[in-house]
C-alpha cells in the first residue's frame, strides 16, 4: 500500500518501532502480569480481530 | 512529500505561509480571520473524520479545535470545503512554551492519534507547531493531520514526535531546563543525533529514553538493506502499545527544580510594604480609565498583575524570560482554571525571530501580539541600565506594541538601580525623570502619572500619538 507521506517517517522507522513496541511491550508484562503478555504474543497474527476496546 | 504550493500561491495570496506542506489544505487569512480550505485529495479522509464520530469526540474532549463549514467563501480550484475553525487569539510557539507547556502539547499530540485509532483513523504528523493554547489549555488546530488508518502500519509520525516533543523535553530535564531554545536553532524538531550527543550517560538508563533516542538514532543512522519488498507487518495492539509507551513516559517527565534568581521575586525582594498593593491600586485605577481586550504583560514575573484580571473577559499575555516564572504562573492558572492568561518565554532583548523558509513561515514573536495596553513595571531599569538600551529604543519599541502602556519609571536612586550600578561604573547620565519625560513626549501623551509613595517609582498612564 503506498498511500501518500508528505512527511518522511525514516527508512527505518518500522524497524524501530518494532523495537519499541516490543520493548514497551514487555514492560506492560512485568508491570500487568501474565495474562495480558499472553493475550500480547498469541493475538499479535490477528490485528484485524484486536479491539482497543479489551486492551 | 510536500506538496507543491505553487499553484495555490498564485490562486491565493493571503494563505499563510507555513501552509504549504501538506496537500491536503491550507490554510488563509480572509477579511482578518482565518479560514482552512479542504483540498480535493483529502476529501475522503475529511467525510471519515466528520461521519465516523471522531470530530465530535475530539471536539467534546477539547483535543482538536471546533469548526463550522462555511460557504460564503467561493470554492476555487480543487478546494471541495472551506472551515472556519475557533480563532486562536494569540499563537505561540514551543519555544516560548515552558516545560509543563511542552508536556501537555506532547499528551494533547498522543491522546489526539489514541483517539483518531478508536474510530479507524491515526495522526499523519506530530509537530509543535500543530497545538496552541486556547482557553489555558493545549488543543490541535490542524484538523486536516488525521488520515485512514491502513492496517498493519506503524506510525509515520514516530520519528517527528520524538525530534519535536521527547528531545525537547528530555534535554530539558536531564541538562538544562532552558534548552527548550534549541527549538528556535532546529524549528523542525531537535535531530535525535543532536539530543544524544547532549544527554549525560544517566538517560541512557531509561528505558524510554535509550528506545526513543538512542536506539532509534543508532539504527535510523545505519543504511537499510529492506528493497521494499519485504511484507513488514506492525499490528494495531503494537502501535497502541507504543502510543501508550510514549503517553506514560511523558507524563513521568518532570521538571528538576533549580532556582532561578527571579524565584519568590515578590516573597523575596519586595522594596517595602504596601509598595506592592499601592501599585496594584494604582494600575487597576489606570486600568479602569482605558477600553481595552488585550494586555500585554512585559517583565510579568509570576503573573502578579497578570492575575489582577483572571477569569475577565480580557484576553492577557504574560511574558517573561525567567523559565521558572513562567513554569509557575502556567501551573497557577491550570490549577486555578484560570483560561484567559497565556504565560510565555520571552527574553525582551532576544524575542523569537521570524524563522523558517524565507525566514516567512513563523513570525517573529511581536508581530503575533496584538494589545490594546502594555504593562511595562519595574522593567525599564533592567532595560536601560542592566542592558545599556538608551530610553529612546525602549520606548520606540514598547510605542510599537500598543495604542496604551502603563509605565513605571525606577529612579536611579532606588535600591534596585544602585543595586544594578553596584559593581559598574555609571555611564547612564542621561537615565533620569527629567529626560525619560523629554523622550515619551516625542511618542506619547501622559494621561496619568503618580507616584509610589517611599519609594522612587513614577508610574505613567501614556496613550500613544498619532
Amino acid at each position: 500500500m503506498t498511500h501518500l507521506l508528505y512527511i518522511d517517517p525514516g527508512s527505518s522507522s518500522m524497524v524501530i518501532q518494532m523495537i519499541v513496541a516490543g520493548a514497551l511491550g514487555a514492560l506492560f508484562f512485568i508491570k500487568n502480569g501474565w495474562y495480558k503478555i499472553k493475550s500480547f504474543f498469541t493475538g499479535k497474527k490477528e490485528s484485524d480481530n484486536d479491539e482497543m476496546t479489551t486492551l | 512529500m510536500e506538496s507543491n504550493p505553487s499553484n495555490i500561491g498564485h490562486r491565493n495570496p493571503d494563505i499563510v505561509s507555513s501552509s504549504y506542506k501538506d496537500n491536503s489544505g491550507y490554510v488563509f487569512l480572509y477579511e482578518g480571520e482565518y479560514y482552512r480550505a479542504v483540498s480535493q485529495a483529502y476529501e475522503k479522509e475529511y467525510a471519515q473524520l466528520m461521519q465516523s464520530g471522531l470530530y465530535d469526540s475530539l471536539v467534546h474532549k477539547k483535543l482538536l479545535i471546533a469548526h463550522q463549514e462555511t460557504e460564503t467563501i467561493p470554492l476555487e480550484n480543487d478546494v471541495v470545503r472551506i472551515l472556519y475553525p475557533t480563532q486562536i487569539p494569540v499563537i505561540s510557539y514551543a519555544y516560548e512554551w515552558s516545560f509543563s507547556m511542552l508536556k501537555e502539547a506532547a499528551l494533547c499530540t498522543l491522546n489526539n492519534a489514541l483517539e483518531g485509532m478508536k474510530f479507524g483513523m491515526m495522526l499523519k504528523d506530530a509537530n509543535t507547531f500543530n497545538i496552541q493554547f486556547l482557553n489555558g489549555a493545549p488543543i490541535l488546530i490542524d484538523t486536516l493531520s488525521f488520515e485512514t488508518y491502513q492496517d498493519n502500519e506503524s506510525w509515520i509520525a514516530y520519528r517527528q514526535f520524538c525530534e519535536h516533543f521527547i528531545a525537547p523535553l528530555v534535554l530539558m530535564k536531564y541538562c538544562n531546563a532552558s534548552l527548550n531554545k534549541l527549538m528556535l536553532a532546529y524549528p523542525n524538531g531537535i535531530p535525535l543525533e543532536v539530543c544524544k550527543s547532549m544527554l549525560p550517560l544517566k538517560a541512557r538508563f531509561n528505558m524510554h529514553v535509550y528506545l526513543h533516542i538512542f536506539l532509534q538514532n543508532r539504527i535510523a543512522s545505519k543504511p537499510t538493506h529492506n528493497n521494499g519488498n519485504t511484507k513488514q507487518y506492525f499490528s494495531k495492539q503494537k502501535l497502541f502499545t507504543l502510543l501508550e509507551g510514549l503517553k506514560s513516559f511523558v507524563s513521568s517527565l518532570e521538571l528538576k527544580k533549580a532556582k532561578t534568581i527571579w524565584d519568590n521575586y515578590y516573597n523575596e525582594t519586595i522594596l517595602s510594604q504596601g509598595y506592592l498593593q499601592d501599585k496594584k491600586t494604582i494600575v487597576n485605577s489606570y486600568l479602569e480609565l482605558i477600553p481595552f481586550q488585550t494586555l500585554l504583560d512585559l517583565g510579568a514575573n509570576d503573573g502578579e498583575f497578570s492575575l489582577l484580571y483572571k477569569n475577565t473577559s480580557k484576553q492577557i499575555i504574560a511574558l517573561d524570560e525567567d523559565r521558572n516564572c513562567i513554569e509557575k504562573l502556567y501551573r497557577q492558572c491550570k490549577q486555578e482554571s484560570v483560561q484567559n492568561i497565556l504565560p510565555l518565554i520571552c527574553n525582551l532583548t532576544n524575542p523569537s525571530p521570524d524563522l523558517g523558509w524565507n525566514n516567512d513561515e513563523r513570525p517573529a514573536l511581536f508581530k503575533r501580539i496584538n494589545a490594546d495596553v502594555t504593562l511595562s513595571l519595574a522593567l525599564i531599569h533592567h532595560l536601560a541600565i542592566a542592558n545599556n538600551l538608551p530610553l529612546e529604543k525602549i520606548i520606540s519599541f514598547l510605542h510599537s506594541l500598543s495604542p496604551y502602556l502603563i509605565i513605571e519609571f525606577v529612579e536611579k536612586e532606588d535600591p534596585k538601580v544602585q543595586q544594578l550600578l553596584a559593581n559598574r561604573k555609571d555611564i547612564f547620565d542621561s537615565y533620569n525623570l527629567q529626560h525619560f519625560k523629554t523622550v515619551i513626549a516625542d511618542f506619547y501623551d501622559i494621561q496619568k502619572e503618580t507616584k509610589i509613595t517611599n519609594t522612587y517609582r513614577i508610574l505613567f498612564l501614556l496613550k500613544r500619538k498619532g
